[in-house]
């Protein structure tokens, strides 16, 4: 049997962060290192009781290695806590690297513009 | 909103990036202006240093301001004399006379990390009583929390929780900055937003401490640098 979809004001609020990542000239991470990072990153710092609250995901399909563009998507409330682990984030692997918020929104379409 | 990075070491201090090199992230971060906060060795030093930062900020479109760290209050001392020829004084915290003596002054623009190697928060609500009345901004900074890890990084955060608690209680400004010593280092303005939220501030205050606060602390730059002004309060019509 399928469950019915809940409600829209039932269901949570989601936000998508556009996010680039950049490395330093001549180095070229994969996005394996990236998930790993991130991951470890906010389990670190949040706990998993503290990354549960935050409906964490990490689009694969939207990544873009040649730009290395991404989006995560979290739900509205936890939109700075998500940002602030990322400013965590110093290394990929072995690559140094650094974070670039290009933009929060509710909807993948609207960040498609960036 | 404009936003500025006002504590990061070049290789003149224990940096290991060139001023270029942290000049270009901070435009492609998003940055209006950063200012490098240096050690000071002697006078010469200005000069020279001047010249590179106009020179920088020019080619980037940057505003650059130039900062000298005391680490000492004999150092203190010694900056506080020549006041005029450079636009920021910080004061490294850490040592509690130090942080008494930082907030005490009025040439002084901010104290970096008063809670440094200290098992208290370094500011109590004496100390931030006196750094609302003479105008010196206390700093929240990024490298600590980035270069530490665990039980050091989570004593890190509730020493910064206290001192952010203290400084909204007694009105005190607040100043975020990466204080990187690389360029590798230099956080995104949203980042350092980000993290002062889960410290204890709300959004707008937040906001505040990365755009309005060093805003203030350029408009007493501009103030200082007229040929009227002699000292704090003291002004030649």
């Amino acid at each position: 049997m399928k469950l019915k979809i809940l409600p829209p004001s039932m269901r949570e609020k989601k936000r998508y962060i556009l996010f680039q990542v950049i490395p330093e000239p001549g180095e070229e991470f994969a996005y394996a290192d990236l998930e790993a990072g991130i991951w470890n990153t906010m389990l670190d710092f949040l706990g998993e009781y503290g990354v549960s609250g935050t409906s964490f995901w990490l689009l694969k399909d939207s990544w873009n290695q040649k730009e290395h563009k991404g989006i995560i998507r979290c739900n509205n409330k936890s939109v700075n806590t998500v940002v602030a682990c990322l400013g965590l984030i110093d290394r990929l692997g072995d690559n140094r690297v650094c974070f670039k918020i290009l933009k929060v929104s509710g909807t993948i379409k609207k960040l498609k513009k960036y | 909103m404009n936003y500025y990075d006002f504590h990061i070491h070049s290789a003149f201090s224990e940096g290991e990036s060139t001023i270029e090199q942290i000049a270009k992230r901070a435009k492609v971060l998003g940055f209006k202006g950063i200012c490098f906060a240096e050690y000071f060795k002697n006078e010469n030093q200005i000069d020279q240093l001047k010249q590179e930062i106009k020179k920088i900020s020019q080619n980037e479109k940057i505003n650059i301001y130039l900062g000298f760290e005391a680490r000492s209050i004999t150092e203190l001392k010694k900056l506080k004399d020549i006041r005029k020829k450079y636009d920021v004084l910080l004061v490294r915290g850490g040592i509690p006379e130090l942080n008494r003596k930082a907030v005490e002054t009025k040439q002084v623009d901010i104290l970096t990390h008063p809670e440094l190697d200290q098992r208290d928060s370094g500011l109590n609500h004496i100390l931030a009583k006196l750094a609302h009345k003479n105008n010196v901004a206390i700093e929240i900074n990024f490298r600590q929390i980035l270069q530490s890890y665990k039980g050091t990084r989570s004593h890190i955060l509730e020493k910064m929780k206290t001192n952010i608690r203290l400084c909204k209680k007694y009105k005190a400004p607040i100043i975020i900055c990466s204080g990187a010593i690389s360029h590798l280092q230099l956080k995104d303005p949203f980042i350092l937003i980000s993290m002062l939220t889960l410290l204890g501030l709300e959004i707008k205050e937040a906001k505040k401490a990365i755009s309005e606060t060093p805003e203030n602390i350029i408009k007493i730059i501009k103030k200082r640098q007229n040929k009227k002004w002699i000292m704090p309060g003291v002004e030649v019509e």
